[in-house]
């Protein structure tokens, strides 16, 4: 049987960098725009998909950047600003394109239902608003809220990661980089869906009155990713 | 690695990720899978039963990790037993779009078998003729995903294994997918019928359009329009980020030492600011273009 | 995507019964194969995944109840986070159990689950009255699936050859999302006003035996299971299952037909 408290007090500080990195998952899923089904048909402001969909896929690109990195550099600031660049760029990317199809192919400008003015340009935006609609597009506010959610999202997701990765094991590289991604992918999702019961399916950005929820999703991961870092711990520390 | 061998073989990968990327969404027009499927759905119960393939394989990053970890790992257990790797990623995309015929197969007959009190038929017809294409399209985003990971393992090596990578890049391509592309068909395509430059008014929910330019609508249909516009822009989507989030450190190769690394990470902070400039651009030269959808009532009364 | 109306779903099969049937048949199948793998040969590791295919069939019937409220968001979402609290708890389980590994890990999985759910209630409000206990039940059941499906690959669960053979080769990502899709696909592709739990869960054996056939090639690299047998077996269950789900689509359906014009509107009427 392995010496359980002796593996938790050694790992201690990864233990934490685990849970913040969840809290941070959690936390950067309220600033990505996601209009769920309604935006697909420009019904709803945002990105036309499911929050955890899209929070997953900026988030796991994030963790291919973050472990191309950690394997050719020891410091940890990198290997979380890569997975955090690698996220942003994903996000970035399918915001861009996601106003081009908006703009070009079904006509519609950006436009926030949930705010007269976006609070970053000034812009009147219930004008622009279609009728019938809650909004459509990415306005400004809203892009650069989703850029801050793919940089906290892949944020967290290289810390969990680098975290994992920096347990004190006797397992060959190769066995731990396999364990480590895949309790990271695990402990993202289960952070990825936590806040999208609390969203509810759409949300704008950070302007948008849902985003003032968050505490609630970020309490709640707080608990689940701690529990999960302490077996994440116990099963790599152990072996 | 060369420099010039790592901007090559990031060169092969974004142009496979861009055809996976178009191939993605047209799998997914055909289907009708994903967001815009909620108005399929809806639409029998509006009184509007139709002939449009209603396929809900769990949206589409999953049904896309699905693919492309199944495509992954029959390749990689046939390159254990000494297969040629473009015979195993060709093989292994077989049996991906196999499955991925399936799921679609059961998510048609399962939602339309459960819409029976609005009257909707299953058309075994529309079955026969758009499995095959979802599969062909499913075989072409699989092996395209699978030689982008095989590239990272192989040439790049990147520390998860191929599966893995292959599972990560679906999810990410069907995120991708659902986010730009679809939005093509949901709000254009499927109310072609209502004035173009508008999203949809809620009251028109539900009334897709059912009748095409020569008989009745069906998701081919669907995909050769989106082939003109969503596809392409969803391909340059997953071309653009798999592409750059790889040059940043291509050009600037973080084990040449840390400074560098921290180069590479600000180069990606500039692509991301140029595109938030861009997107800035557009959001003003459409509102430009287009103008208001109603006049500001304050200045409304201030003209009287 | 927005999914499920509101109200307990009708229930042909009592739950009770599901959860008796996933949790002894996951632990028979998969103790099953441990011992007999050892004791009769390596070609009794298709064992494995019929205890998986029970997980299954359990995590869909448990999705299909909770669904049914309205989660305010898709029902993939539920599927991901049961198969990412299940491979916490199954690698923890088989890591740290030894032989009582597999009960270990549900166990882990069950008190992550229920955290879960109570967090999902108390905290952010959900108020869906079944939350807590299917929250379990589908972490539970995500596990097994994990846990069966390795040993089809490899003919045992002892972690040092799941770690080498599953985990660090990436055929865990595999097993994520085709046990995390046969969870949620069935109730997912049949959701609508008239779907009914048999067809629902027939989705589930016939996604389940597709998990199976996978990892079946998978175990065709390995010395200690058997990969052709998990195969076939996996094919023949699948035949019998789609047959299945097609005879009860006929049954539900408004109306099978092979080519033809929309409904009329008198007939609409």
């Amino acid at each position: 049987m392995i010496d359980i408290a002796g593996i938790l007090m050694q790992n201690i500080l990864y233990v934490i960098l685990i849970t913040l990195g969840g809290v941070l998952i959690s936390w950067s899923v309220h600033f990505v725009p996601v209009g769920g089904a309604p935006a697909a048909m420009a019904q709803a402001t945002g990105i036309g998909t499911g929050t955890v969909q899209l929070a997953a896929g900026a988030g796991l690109t994030g963790l291919v950047t973050a472990g191309a990195m950690m394997e050719i550099t020891s410091s940890a600031a990198l290997v979380i600003a890569a997975g955090a660049v690698g996220a942003m760029i994903m996000m970035a990317v399918t915001m861009i394109v996601g106003t081009w199809v908006y703009v070009y192919g079904v006509g519609c400008p950006p436009a926030s239902a949930k705010v007269k003015y976006d609070p970053i340009t000034k812009d009147r935006q219930d004008l622009y608003v279609s009728q019938g609609t809650e909004g459509h597009g990415l306005p400004t506010v809203s892009f650069v809220s989703g850029v801050i959610g793919g940089a906290l999202g892949g944020i967290g997701g290289s810390l969990v990661y680098y975290a994992l990765m920096s347990v004190e094991n006797g397992l060959p590289l190769a066995d731990l980089v396999g364990i480590a991604s895949v309790f990271a992918v695990g402990i993202f999702f289960v952070n990825a869906v936590i806040p999208s019961y609390n969203i509810g399916g759409t949300i704008e950005g950070f302007h948008d009155p849902k985003f003032k929820r968050f505490p609630k999703a970020v309490l709640a991961s707080l608990i689940a990713t701690f529990f999960c870092a302490l077996i994440g711990v116990l099963a790599i520390g152990g072996l | 690695m060369e420099p010039l061998t790592g901007m090559g073989v990031l060169a092969l990968m974004g142009a496979a990720a861009t055809i996976a990327g178009a191939s993605e969404d047209l799998e997914s027009d055909v289907g009708s899978q994903s967001n815009p499927n909620s108005q399929v759905q809806l639409a029998p119960q509006m009184m509007y039963p139709h002939r449009i393939y209603n396929k809900a394989v769990s949206g589409e990053p999953p049904s896309n990790a699905l693919m492309c970890a199944i495509g992954g790992t029959t390749a990689s257990v046939l390159m254990t037993t000494g297969a040629s790797a473009a015979l195993a990623l060709a093989i292994g995309a077989i049996v991906a779009a196999a499955i991925h015929g399936t799921y679609s197969v059961t998510s048609y007959l399962g939602r339309s078998a459960s819409q029976k009190r609005f009257k909707q038929p299953i058309y075994l017809d529309i079955i026969r003729s758009h499995t095959p294409v979802i599969m062909g399209y499913s075989f072409i985003t699989t092996f395209c995903i699978l030689v982008v990971s095989y590239l990272m393992v192989a040439v790049l090596a990147h520390p998860f294994p191929l599966p893995l990578l292959a599972f990560i890049w679906g999810i990410t391509v069907g995120a991708i997918g659902s986010s730009t592309g679809d939005v093509h068909y949901g709000a254009e395509r499927e109310f072609q019928a209502v004035e173009f430059g508008s999203g949809l008014n809620a009251a028109n929910s539900g009334n897709i359009v059912r009748k095409a330019e020569s008989g009745l609508r069906n998701g081919i249909d669907n995909s050769w329009f989106c082939a003109k516009f969503g596809g392409p822009v969803t391909g340059l989507a997953f071309g653009m980020t798999v592409f750059l989030s790889g040059w940043v450190t291509a050009v600037f190769d973080p084990s040449r030492g840390d400074a560098i690394g921290w180069v590479s990470v600000l180069a990606g902070v500039i692509i991301v600011l140029i595109l938030i400039l861009w997107n800035r651009n557009m959001e003003v030269a459409a509102r430009a273009a287009f103008g208001t959808y109603k006049e500001d009532e304050a200045e409304a009364e201030v003209a009287a | 995507m927005s999914a499920g109306g509101s109200g307990a779903a009708a229930e042909a099969i009592p739950q009770n019964n599901i959860i008796a049937f996933g949790v002894l048949g996951g632990l028979i199948g998969i103790y099953g194969a441990y011992f007999l793998v050892g004791m009769v040969g390596q070609y009794m590791s298709f064992i494995g995944a019929l205890g998986a295919i029970c997980g299954m069939v359990w995590g869909a019937a448990a999705v299909r109840r909770v669904a049914s409220y309205g989660l305010g968001t898709g029902v993939p979402s539920i599927g991901m986070l049961a198969l990412g609290m299940g491979v916490i708890a199954a690698t923890f389980g088989l890591a740290v159990g030894g032989i009582a590994g597999p009960v270990i890990a549900l166990v882990t999985a069950a008190i992550i689950g229920l955290m879960i759910g109570v967090l999902a209630n108390k905290v952010l409000s959900m108020g869906i009255p079944i939350m807590e206990v299917s929250m379990t039940e589908i972490a539970t059941a995500g596990t097994i699936t994990i846990i069966g499906l390795a040993i089809a690959m490899t003919g045992t669960f002892d972690f040092p050859v799941v770690l080498s053979q599953v985990i660090s080769t990436g055929y865990i990502a595999v097993i994520f999302i085709a046990g995390g899709l046969a969870i949620l696909h069935p109730f997912n592709a049949c959701l609508g006003p008239d779907e009914t739990q048999d067809r629902t869960l027939m989705v589930g054996v016939e996604k389940g035996a597709i998990a199976m056939i996978v990892s079946g090639i998978v175990a065709t690299t390995n010395p200690n299971a058997s990969g052709a047998l998990t195969i076939l077996i996996g094919i023949a269950l699948w035949y019998v299952a789609f047959s299945g789900f097609y005879d009860r689509t006929k049954r539900d359906a408004y109306d099978v037909v092979g080519a033809g014009m929309l409904p009329s509107k008198e007939e609409l009427e």
